[in-house]
């Protein structure tokens, strides 16, 4: 195995354990999400970087060592947002039923 | 003892009001959830008189149960029936279902089509999910039952108070049996009989949806 692989896997396994524990916070997704532009801007400077680093991983090109990340930080940020449409929907879930319990029509006791 | 049926209803309107009828002669409390419905459900459930509940959007049958179950903790009840709005279900299944609870035997008892009774026009495609359904089940929530998917249920007071759907879709019939389990309520199954018209298979669940549930239940969200 290249380092990269064992980075990977353990990458992939840090995403989806980290929102199935649900021990993410905020914080860390702005954290996250900042590391992420910073890296970038450094590799659009600094583009040779990139190969001595894939190299040093065990990939070929840095070309591909973007590709890698950029297919980690998506599944990231799609599971991110999932979490968040799940929590929107329970909200309006809450909402709608407090609403149509507020608005509840007796039954007709002579019926 | 005060007791209510529990039906959701989304988009029900040509099943409704036979459910209804049959079920008025029990003389229960009945609390009709209307789920958003785009058709005369609200008009039909409304010249009956029952407990009408609106949801001003579709929200799933597990989050109209648990608004079904709402109003019934508000209204005090004793024993709460879910009971399935296509007319799948029995109505003179839903006494022995309460002989338990009333007995004290149990605090929550599931109706199952596989005790006893043969269930009447179940094909081969239905028959796989529910078993596979069934060991899913098993597997995540430790409680085997041989009916993995049924509608018809009875609580007591102690479940209706310690049990809250968050499942909003379908996935909640496994979401009982994960709370039966870790509130250690005392279960039951009994035999119930299920008739599957084409009204009620064209409303029920296909093998796709039950990607869904599995994916729902495992994500817990």
């Amino acid at each position: 195995m290249t380092k990269f692989q064992v980075l990977g896997v353990a990458a992939l396994l840090f995403i989806l354990i980290s929102y199935l524990r649900k021990f993410r916070q905020p914080a860390l997704d702005k954290l996250f999400i900042g590391f992420l532009m910073a890296t970038g801007i450094f590799f659009v400077l600094y583009p040779e970087v990139t190969n001595q680093l894939a190299h040093f991983l065990g990939i070929g090109r840095g070309a591909d060592l973007i590709f890698y990340l950029a297919i980690l930080g998506f599944g990231y940020i799609i599971l991110l947002l999932y979490s968040k449409i799940k929590k929107l929907e329970d909200r309006l879930t809450q909402i709608v039923r407090k609403q149509s319990l507020e608005s509840i029509k007796l039954p007709d006791k002579n019926a | 003892m005060s007791t209510y049926i529990i039906i959701p209803a989304f988009n029900e309107s040509p099943g409704l009001a036979a459910v209804l009828e049959s079920l008025l002669p029990l003389n229960y409390g009945i609390i009709v959830i209307d789920d958003g419905s785009a058709d005369e459900t609200h008009k039909i459930a409304g010249a009956f008189p029952v407990l009408l509940i609106r949801h001003e959007l579709n929200l799933g049958q597990g989050a109209a149960l648990e608004t079904g179950m709402e109003a019934a903790r508000k209204l005090n009840a004793d024993f709460v029936i879910h009971f399935d709005a296509d007319g799948q279900h029995n109505p003179s299944d839903i006494a022995q279902l309460l002989v338990p609870l009333q007995k004290d035997e149990a605090d929550i008892v599931f109706g199952s089509r596989f005790l006893e009774k043969k269930p009447s026009g179940l094909n081969f495609s239905k028959k796989i999910i529910l078993k596979a359904g069934r060991w899913i089940n098993y597997l995540i929530t430790g409680i085997l039952l041989t009916d993995a998917h049924n509608g018809l249920r009875a609580f007591n007071k102690k479940a209706l108070h310690s049990i809250h759907f968050h499942q909003s879709g379908m996935a909640h019939a496994s979401e009982i049996l994960y709370e039966v389990r870790r509130k250690s309520l005392r279960y039951l199954e009994m035999p119930v009989h299920i008739s599957y018209t084409d009204y009620s298979k064209h409303k029920g669940q296909g093998l796709l949806n039950s990607v869904n549930i599995l994916f729902h239940l495992l994500f817990k969200k």
